[in-house]
């Protein structure tokens, strides 16, 4: 029988206009179906349960150590939060500590996600010899524990006379292996090549495509890695432990030293972890939507 | 287009006409790339500058420090000792109890955490009211620090005063000292890891399934399968990948437990409890460098945790593949 | 403006089996508007990106004008491109998208934005310029990169699809407008396309392209008129010539059960290589014959476009397993009342036969 198709089909072409790429969140089929109250009952108990331990922490904070004590314990937060806090404040330098925690987060935080764009631009869009050796070594590091880099790191810094010196956390940890990744992985599918192409065609130069076409395309993704990146490195643990003391911490570091009098003060303690959770759980109340969504997008496309 | 001028195209494809003379021969010449070859080294430098110096350059190192004898307060002078470290290590009770821990701390930290991650996600999948907020609150915990949480989780746990044995008496059991027990304190470890991870790989889990076309269940359902025949034969396959792929990156993170066992007492000792009964790899590692300043010793142990992580992450990808190929 | 010249320009891809472009040869007048055309894969949107400096020209030359531009970069070529998928910038107006390669080029902001607002009135975006592409509709957003190239003023325009995303409507109402503007602007075009009707419709000449290597480049009317082989007759053309091939015999070549008349002499030519001999005609060059003279053939279905119509048949005497060798295509006055399964003779006239040597695939006169 005849076939009527047109002549020589050109099929496969991508329709994607210059719109920005597909958003799959709201895709059709999702698992249809109303909740029962059984799944709600459940959700709700998680909820609690991942709520808890930190609203524990407003309440043990805020009473003294032998209210906590008592049985049944206190369930309510109670006036003692600020005698608790000053008593933290005066145990450990925890007003330094978040002060030095937003120094060394925010610095870790535009470094990785400068060097993270450009590095995961070229992986994604650039043909250089190789590539993929390169791309290859930088995921494989993504295996390798922190622990294995701590003794060199930390000759390297007595060296250099670094030891609590807040650039010797801020330095090591300027670049993620993760970053170049998910950088990578964003902009494969967010940026056309015919955008590049149309820069060039248009006259721009090199560093003029990256700022004025790459980066505009980017900012999504770079705004989810910066919001992992300081969550990351405001909670990184391992290797301030090592590189600072007391004196100069922190808040991990801070916290750390917290739990470690001669009589811990339990309720003191709380309210030491109050206050050094405080900052990131106030940033996370602002910021929680776009940073579920950010995990959930860097999940699909890694 | 009839079937004819079709036929007659193939066999112009198969006899192709003769091309307007070739007259130059395949001469490609080096020319200036216009492909902008070069640039990609400019981008990705600053990067790996950075990351040459301050990890692969240590990682390296740490292979030399450990075939040294070494010291914190002696830290270029080391002797060498060529594999006597290693030798050391696996003579060592305290490196394979070490080991031990932390395979039974990552077993109790990651199986059951895994488990409610996709179960929680199958629940957060459904058409919810305040679907955000639910989100929101599960991932609590993830910005929660390791120092932050594990201080709670201890105040908690604690023996005299501590919530969940004040709990246990209420409902008239035994009050634990969960700190002092082998297994109470590696249970008490396990919690506090899954219930920091938890909602974030459910997050995970929940990104794959909705990334699942709704027209496999949709055929699902008209051949008559129950929404959990469902789970277990569209869900559970196409989340595969998600799932070996947070197995992996799970198992890493347990193989490298530090913060919850240093703090779990309270106090940052490094012995991991009276008789080290919760003391992990990453625990000993740093017990030797900067307790005990053997960093020889140190780095052999780092490098034990890196093959065991390499070990691991072979394991699964034989196991993926293998996987694959069965399906194919 | 300028002159185009593509000589003996190749693209070699590492590692493929054959040149992406083979040795193609093609001048281009001033303000001349070429098509390049041919299936996917036969070259012509390398050959345009070679053009734009988008691809590397492993051998040969392109000179622009009377520059040879070979080792250029896109931005030392003046010319400017309109993507398939437009390649709008999504995070600037639509001003914004139009006038940057002036802001690159260091236009005054006043210059500039006269020049954006008198292709964004050519255009009618005028209402648009502060919009951003994703609050545009695809006609529009196919207008804006039409405007990004002509605010340039550049020597060239190069056409990359441009239509291929728009509906069937749209695509031959702004078909239209591009040649329309093209002819007003009168700059050189080098416009590809898969359509065949698209580069009928709007080249001065149209160059078609195959596996890489250039089969015609003439005229839409001489392209349709006197193919140079069998993959243009059979490519140039909706529905497509009617091709057959069959052994030639005395007074011309046997199809089925019958005869097609051909010149003695043509008959030889073209039976020269192997005696065997491709014969094609168009729809249109069908006429119905009295019964029982010409090629008997079955009609299978009737295609009714209102303006005419289209019989889709076979050869009635062919033997089953030749049957859809030789189906073929007549277009008949729309209302001849022919249904399916009726039989009928069809002739043509001699002077409307192509004829091809089967085995080189040549035309022969």
């Amino acid at each position: 029988m005849a076939t009527l198709a047109p002549p020589v089909p050109d099929a496969g072409r991508s329709p994607s206009p210059a719109a920005p790429p597909p958003r799959r969140r709201h895709r059709g089929g999702s698992k249809a179906g109303k909740p029962g109250p059984v799944t709600y009952t459940l959700l709700t108990l998680v909820a609690l349960v991942s709520i808890f331990p930190l609203y524990w922490t407003l309440v043990a904070g805020s009473h003294t150590n032998a209210e906590i004590a008592a049985t049944p314990p206190p369930f309510l937060p109670n006036a003692s939060l600020f005698d608790n806090f000053q008593a933290a404040l005066e145990q450990a330098p925890i007003g330094k500590a978040i002060l030095n925690s937003v120094l060394v987060a925010g610095s870790i935080t535009v470094g990785t996600v400068l060097f993270c764009t450009l590095a995961g631009f070229a992986f994604a869009k650039l043909q250089f010899r190789g590539k993929g050796l390169l791309l290859g070594l930088v995921i494989g590091t993504m295996m390798v524990p922190t622990q294995l880099a701590v003794i060199p790191l930390f000759m390297m810094i007595a060296e250099l006379q670094w030891v609590n010196q807040l650039q010797a956390v801020i330095l090591p940890t300027l670049v993620s292996a993760f970053g170049v990744f998910f950088m990578r992985q964003y902009l494969i599918s967010a940026l056309p090549n015919e955008l590049l192409e149309a820069g060039r065609v248009d006259g721009a130069s090199t560093f003029r495509i990256f700022w004025s076409i790459v980066v505009p395309v980017a900012r999504p993704a770079m705004a989810v890695l910066a919001m992992l990146t300081f969550l990351t490195a405001w909670n990184e643990f391992f290797w301030p432990l090592i590189a600072l003391t007391t004196a100069n911490p922190t808040v991990q570091v801070a916290l750390a030293g917290l739990g470690s009098g001669y009589v811990p003060q339990r309720s003191v303690i709380m309210a030491g972890t109050l206050l050094g959770t405080l900052p990131v759980l106030i940033v996370f109340t602002i910021l929680g939507k776009q940073i579920v969504g950010g995990i959930m997008q860097g999940a699909v496309k890694g | 287009m009839t079937i004819a001028s079709g036929t007659v195209r193939e066999a112009a494809i198969a006899a192709p006409p003769p091309a307007p003379a070739a007259t130059s021969p395949a001469r490609p010449r080096k020319r200036r790339q216009l492909t902008r070859n070069r640039w990609g080294y400019a981008y990705v430098a600053p990067f790996f500058l950075v990351f040459a110096a301050f990890s692969l350059y240590p990682f390296m190192y740490t292979a030399w420090v450990s075939l040294h004898e070494t010291s914190l307060s002696n830290i270029n002078g080391g002797t060498w000792v060529g594999l006597e470290n290693y030798r050391d290590l696996l003579q060592s009770e305290f490196f394979w109890n070490a080991t031990r821990n932390t395979f039974t701390i990552g077993i109790l930290a990651t199986v059951p955490q895994l488990c409610m991650a996709l179960g929680l996600a199958h629940l957060l999948n459904y058409k919810l009211r305040g679907r955000t907020f639910f989100r929101t609150v599960m991932l609590m915990p993830y910005a929660t620090s390791i120092a932050a949480a594990t201080l709670v989780f201890s105040q908690l746990f604690g023996r005299d005063y501590g919530l969940i044995n004040t709990m246990l008496e209420a409902v008239g059991l035994q009050a634990i000292d969960w700190e002092a027990g082998t297994v109470s304190s590696q249970v008490a470890i396990a919690v506090i890891v899954t219930w920091r991870w938890t909602g974030y790989n459910a997050l995970i889990y929940l990104a794959a399934m909705q990334s699942i076309p709704g027209e496999l269940y949709e055929a699902a359902e008209i051949d008559g399968a129950s929404k959990w025949k469902q789970f277990l034969h569209v869900t559970i396959p196409s989340l595969r990948p998600t799932i070996l792929f947070t197995i992996v990156v799970s198992t890493i993170g347990a193989v490298q437990l530090f913060g919850e066992p240093l703090l779990f007492a309270g106090n940052g000792t490094t012995s991991g409890g009276a008789s080290g009964q919760y003391q992990t790899l990453g625990l000993l590692m740093y017990q030797q460098g900067w307790s005990n300043f053997h960093i020889g010793q140190a780095a052999t142990t780092a490098w034990a945790m890196f093959m065991i992580i390499l070990v691991i992450v072979g394991v699964n990808a034989v196991i993926g593949r293998l996987r694959n190929r069965a399906d194919r | 403006m300028a002159t185009v010249s593509f000589q003996q320009a190749s693209r070699i891809y590492p590692k493929a089996e054959r040149p992406a472009v083979d040795a193609l040869d093609l001048e281009i007048a001033d303000g001349e508007f070429l098509v390049l055309v041919g299936p996917s894969g036969c070259g012509k949107s390398t050959s345009l990106r070679m053009l734009a400096g988008l691809e590397e020209v492993d051998t040969g030359s392109i000179v622009i004008g009377d520059r040879d531009v070979t080792d250029s970069p896109p931005k030392e070529r003046d010319i400017a491109m309109v993507f398939q998928n437009y390649a709008l910038y999504p995070h600037m107006t639509v001003e914004e998208n139009m006038g940057f390669a002036l802001k690159l080029a260091g236009i005054s902001k006043d210059e500039r934005a006269t020049r954006v607002r008198e292709a964004a009135k050519i255009l009618d975006l005028e209402a648009y310029l502060a919009r951003r592409p994703k609050a545009l509709s695809g006609g529009q957003r196919q207008r804006v990169a039409m405007g990004r190239a002509i605010v340039r003023n550049p020597q060239v325009f190069l056409m990359d699809e441009p239509l291929s995303n728009l509906d069937a409507k749209l695509r031959v109402q702004t078909r239209t407008q591009i040649a329309a503007l093209q002819r007003r602007l009168g700059t050189t075009t080098v416009y590809v396309t898969h359509d065949q009707v698209e580069a009928m419709t709007m080249g001065d000449r149209v160059a078609v392209l195959k596996d890489g290597v250039l089969q015609q480049c003439d005229t839409p009317g001489e392209l349709y008129d006197r193919p140079a082989n069998v993959f243009v007759a059979g490519f140039i053309g909706s529905p497509a010539m009617n091709l057959v091939t069959g052994d030639a015999v005395d007074g011309g070549v046997q199809v089925g059960g019958a005869v097609l008349p051909v010149p003695r002499d043509q008959l030889t030519r073209a039976a020269a290589s192997n005696g065997t001999v491709t014969v094609g005609f168009r729809p249109e060059a069908v006429r119905l014959a009295a019964p029982g003279e010409g090629l008997p053939v079955r009609v299978e279905v009737v295609e009714q476009l209102g303006s005419d119509a289209f019989l889709y048949t076979s050869l009635a005497d062919a033997p089953d397993d030749v049957l859809h060798s030789a189906d073929l295509v007549v277009r008949t006055e729309p209302r001849s009342g022919v249904t399916s399964g009726q039989q009928l003779w069809l002739s043509t006239d001699r002077s409307a036969l192509h004829v091809f040597d089967a085995q080189t695939q040549q035309r022969v006169d």
